[in-house]
């Protein structure tokens, strides 16, 4: 019975997003083909706000007389839009698309407004209640961003640490992909045997659920059943003199959180980088291998003049990418240590403004602390596409 | 002179099984985690804390699985997770599909602008989104329900999906919807009759994408769902993982579970899932 | 079957003017090929009389209606696309069925439609094919066979065979020249080859910078070229050009080039026709250059040339012979008797000779 209920809900939703997708369409097609009409206006000013606030009403606060206003004003400039700008050109592709953008702006772009609008504004676990129940929240102006900067997102760490710790996080990640993938991919682009098995069983921790795979690697840190610590128990037994160089057994989670985190992301993320990077290689013509053999280039030789240059183009969006996503891994971090009574050794960033939000409920906080690290990634990234297209146009 | 020969011979065998050496430790790295689940979720009860590390357990049974699914709730996750997850796919293929097809066959204003913004939307951090999203889903009175999660999850593949089939598109000649207009076809008809039945290994690997997004998304679902009975699969497989180690081995057998079935997909499209990957980053 | 009129036809892509006032009538089960070099609008044209393309200014009429905004299918056209645009995920069959499905026709008379049209190009065994099993000739068939299915008033051709090898080439020729002998319809055929234009046109309209050049039957093209850019473009090897000045000499017309001097007969150029000094260019194809020892029997003008290269082409030969500064080809019987750095004498053909005015670039001779 849950099931077929569970079914008609979803049912009822997708339809009641068609009948949405619909009404949008329709909306726009009156303004894109009749704008030129002597009706035009009046028809949509009588009609349009109406239904606005038919619709859109309780959900906006209310059946108001001043939320119609609002709706009419609306109504009165996207008209004029469509009348004296648009005027009915480019009808279909726009069609085509309000469905994704409206979508888009409404779940990407408006969250991210708002926002904005919280990070100025004192939203807490003792304010929440209000603000659901008015929709209105005091304002604090600066308050929060001063916050961010001079006390701690979680508990303990501030944010400088957090910073440092991401970028560290980020380097040592990124450098790991890039190596690892390019070691493996320059070993599989050998014609060898079983080359598809190799690859197949190489990209497993990338085709795995991630959840299941960082869950499955922190078992393996744990400091009694875990692999790692079986091992080194076993070598340590085996021998003896290990210990001396200080090798053993460690309590992984709770002793040294951010490096198993590490090695974890990197088991994750070498296979994406190999893939990217063996397809790119897989794509240089064998030509120019056999010109440098005829020069008398040696491996390494050609590795430097012929494979690195011409990898670049297909690395360097594959690095960026990997670079964005590397500083965004909430994923990794909160699953390693995001139990109750987990560490905060290990948390960067991102994570932080997860567990600051809805571990802690600082929710206006978190806002701003949001809109610093977007403004700092933000600019980390202009800058590193900026010295991508300096290095594209070198060449 | 076949001295030298044989040297040259030998070199190349030593390479060779080196390659095949470093290969297959990395391959046993990759692989030897998830094998280790499977041989945890063989184990009897009684000897979940073992060290010992071989494969198939002694005295393997199948009692975990059996327990996973009598005792906890596990297939009523997976219902959950797959019933989110197949309305959100549908619904983002759906969005992402026309509009792909307004960016590869037209030029209007605001084109550039909008394959910048749905770029631009990958660099958005994704835990910065969850706070606003989270909140609007409350205000909506939608917490702990299937609407809310689809709606969180909806757009979130959006973008990507756009540039696969943009790029897909692309490929397909104009001549073929030409042929159509004047075999008495519209334009949408074009789309419709000749486009997407052309662009069905497109639009199943943007499908897949979408699907396995948001089958494996964790922190979203963790701050709306809060009633073990909605959970997604991510969320109770966290829950079984938690401090209490006699559930360690419903663990792993849940993994193996959910595991099993997305590899099989993933290997099968991963092909695809890369070019989309690399064209789209290219062309951008 | 229909007629098409182009009255003063315009299309400009922001501003880039393709088409500048294209006039062409084209009569009721005429073979019109549109020739020209590529870039020089005639897709274009083809495409809009398709109604693929926007018409900037002007009239497109179909059987005397005006059709500008009609939509494709509506002006019962057909169209054989350059890639020939088969719907891949369809056989043979429904590719060629499609349209008269879209128009919901009776399932009997598409059936019988398409029996036809597989007849007459031989694609009968092939109906249940997904095209990607097909050759290439085949392909183009059944671009021709969804074409012919449809009954259309005017049947319109996008270089149809340009992505075929050479001998295929020539047999689709062939098969296409059968064709509108059998269907006895109203073709526009757009192609940048002049060997197609010349072996299957009714009537050729020969496009450049998107202006009509000229129109005219294959022969009085290949005769009477208006102007220098069809004189050069059409004819296979190209013509040879002498540019210089005319001159008159009491009541003849002489021509003189810094290295040929040459006297023009009235019944080709009348005096009174002339300006004194005015600039021209000479053109003469290479059919029409007189070589050797005949030269030396027939003419009276005879030039005087160095031998540079021989080219042996079969039963015929082209000799480049430099005379000064100019460069002329001569196309000869094989096998000539002399070797490469001899010198030779040459004299024109004058009755094929062509005269054109440097200023207009039009013809001036008869």
């Amino acid at each position: 019975m849950e099931i077929l209920k569970s079914i008609q809900e979803v049912v009822w939703f997708i339809l009641l997003i068609s009948l949405g997708v619909g009404a949008l369409e329709g909306y726009f097609y009156y303004h894109f083909q009749y704008y030129d009409r002597k009706w035009f206006f009046p028809a949509a000013l009588a009609v349009m706000p109406a239904l606005a606030l038919a619709v859109f009403g309780q959900l906006l606060g209310g059946y108001t007389f001043q939320l119609w206003v609002y709706f009419l004003l609306a109504e009165a400039a996207i008209a004029a839009a469509f009348r004296y700008l648009v005027q009915g050109r480019h009808t279909v592709p726009y069609l085509l698309l309000a469905p994704a953008f409206v979508g888009l702006a409404l779940l990407l772009v408006y969250p991210f407004v708002f926002e904005i609008y919280l990070s100025f504004h004192d939203l807490k676990l003792t304010t929440i209640m209000m603000w659901k129940n008015t929709g209105r929240l005091p304002f604090v102006g600066i308050d929060q961003y001063i916050k961010v900067f001079t006390t701690s997102p979680l508990s303990e760490v501030s944010f400088w640490a957090l910073l440092g710790r991401t970028l560290l996080w980020t380097f040592t990640n990124v450098f790991f992909h890039v190596a690892g993938g390019f070691a493996l991919a320059l070993l599989l682009n050998n014609n060898i045997r079983w080359k598809g098995v190799y690859r197949t069983l190489l990209v497993i921790p990338w085709a795995m659920p991630q959840v299941v795979a960082v869950l499955a690697m922190r078992g393996e840190f744990h400091s009694q059943n875990g692999f790692v610590n079986i091992v080194l128990t076993k070598l340590t037994e085996a021998m003896p003199f290990l210990t001396q160089l200080g090798i053993g057994p460690v309590q992984w989670l709770s002793d040294y959180p951010l490096v198993t985190c590490t090695l974890i992301n990197i088991w994750l993320g070498i296979p994406f980088m190999m893939v990217v990077i063996l397809g790119g290689l897989q794509s240089i013509s064998s030509s120019y291998y056999d010109a440098a053999d005829i020069d008398g280039a040696s491996y390494l030789q050609k590795l430097r003049f012929i494979t690195v240059p011409l990898i670049r183009p297909v690395m360097m969006p594959a690095v960026t990418l990997g670079t964005v996503w590397t500083f965004n891994n909430i994923n990794v971090i909160y699953l390693v240590t995001g139990q109750s009574g987990g560490t905060e050794q290990a948390d960067i960033l991102v994570s932080a403004l997860y567990k600051a939000a809805f571990t802690y409920n600082r929710y206006s906080y978190s806002a701003a602390f949001a809109i610093v690290v977007f403004a700092l990634l933000f600019f980390i990234s202009v800058t590193y596409l900026h010295g991508f297209d300096a290095a594209k146009e070198d060449r | 002179m076949n001295k030298e020969r044989l040297s040259i011979e030998r070199k190349k065998q030593l390479k060779f099984f080196l390659i095949h050496a470093v290969i297959i430790i990395s391959a046993a790295i990759c692989v030897y985690p998830l094998l280790r689940i499977f041989s945890i979720s063989l184990r009897p009860g009684d000897k979940l804390f073992s060290t010992d590390l071989s494969l198939v357990p002694a005295g393997a049974t199948f009692t975990a699985y059996a327990s996973l699914l009598k005792d906890t709730m596990f297939l009523r996750w997976l219902w959950n997770s797959l019933i989110i997850t197949l309305a959100t796919s549908f619904i983002g293929v759906s969005l992402a599909s026309t509009a792909a097809y307004a960016f590869s066959r037209f030029r209007f204003p605001g084109k550039k602008a909008g394959l910048i913004l749905l770029l631009s939307s990958q660099m958005i951090p994704a835990g910065m989104l969850i706070l606003p999203l989270f909140l609007m889903i409350m205000k909506l009175n939608l917490m702990n329900t299937y609407l809310g999660m689809i709606i969180a999850y909806s757009v979130s593949s959006l973008p990507f999906s756009i540039w696969i089939l943009k790029g897909y598109y692309d490929t397909i000649p104009r001549s073929l919807e030409e042929a159509a207009l004047v075999d008495g076809t519209s334009q949408v008809g074009a789309f419709w009759r000749i486009i997407l039945p052309l662009s069905t290994p497109a639009l199943s690997i943007a499908f897949l994408f979408n699907f396995t997004t948001a089958w494996n998304e964790y922190l979203v679902a963790r701050v709306v769902l809060f009633s073990a009975k909605q959970y997604t699969w991510t969320l109770g497989l966290f829950e079984l993982q938690g401090q209490y180690i006699t559930q360690w081995g419903m663990f792993a057998a849940g993994s193996m579970l959910v595991t099993i079935p997305v590899l099989c997909v993933f290997l099968y499209s991963s092909k695809w899932l890369i070019s989309g990957l690399t064209l789209g980053s290219v062309k951008g | 079957m229909a007629s098409v009129e182009f009255k003063g036809i315009v299309k400009k892509f922001n501003d880039n003017t393709v088409l500048n006032g294209v006039d062409v009538d084209i009569k009721d089960h005429e073979f019109v090929v549109i020739v020209g070099p590529s870039g020089c609008g005639k897709t274009t044209l083809l495409r809009m009389l398709a109604g693929l393309e926007d018409v900037t200014g002007g009239d497109i009429l179909i059987d005397g209606l005006r059709v500008n905004e009609l939509h494709p299918s509506k002006r019962q056209i057909a169209m054989v696309f350059q890639d020939y645009a088969l719907y891949p995920h369809m056989t043979v069959e429904q590719n060629m069925s499609f349209a008269l499905r879209l128009r919901k026709t009776d399932k009997a008379e598409i059936d019988a439609r398409v029996e036809e049209a597989a007849t007459i190009l031989q694609l009968k065994s092939f109906l249940a094919r997904m095209p990607k099993q097909l050759s290439g000739g085949q392909r183009q068939r059944v671009a021709i066979g969804r074409a012919i299915v449809r009954k259309p008033k005017v049947f319109l051709f996008d270089e149809p065979l340009s992505n075929l090898d050479a001998k295929l080439r020539e047999e689709m020729r062939v098969e296409i020249a059968k064709l509108y002998q059998r269907l006895n319809a109203t073709i526009i055929y757009v192609t940048h080859d002049q060997v197609e234009a010349m072996t299957l046109a009714g009537r050729i309209v020969i496009m450049n910078k998107g202006i009509v050049q000229q129109v005219g039957s294959p022969i009085e093209v290949y005769r009477k070229p208006a102007n220098l850019f069809v004189a050069g473009f059409i004819g296979s090897p190209t013509m040879n050009f002498m540019h210089g000045k005319l001159s008159l000499e009491g009541d003849k017309v002489m021509f003189t080039s810094p290295d040929i001097k040459l006297s023009i007969p009235p019944y080709l150029l009348p005096a009174n026709k002339v300006r004194d000094g005015q600039e021209v260019a000479v053109g003469v194809r290479p059919d029409d250059v007189v070589v050797g020892r005949e030269a030396g029997e027939k003419c009276s003008d005879k030039i005087e040339g160095v031998l540079e290269v021989c080219e042996l082409l079969g039963h015929r030969e082209n000799l480049y012979i430099k005379v000064g500064g100019q460069r002329l080809l001569a196309t000869v019987e094989a096998f000539f008797d002399r070797s490469p750095g001899s010198g030779v004498q040459l004299c024109f053909n004058y009755k094929n000779m062509h005269v054109f005015d440097k200023a207009t670039e039009n013809r001036i001779s008869e």
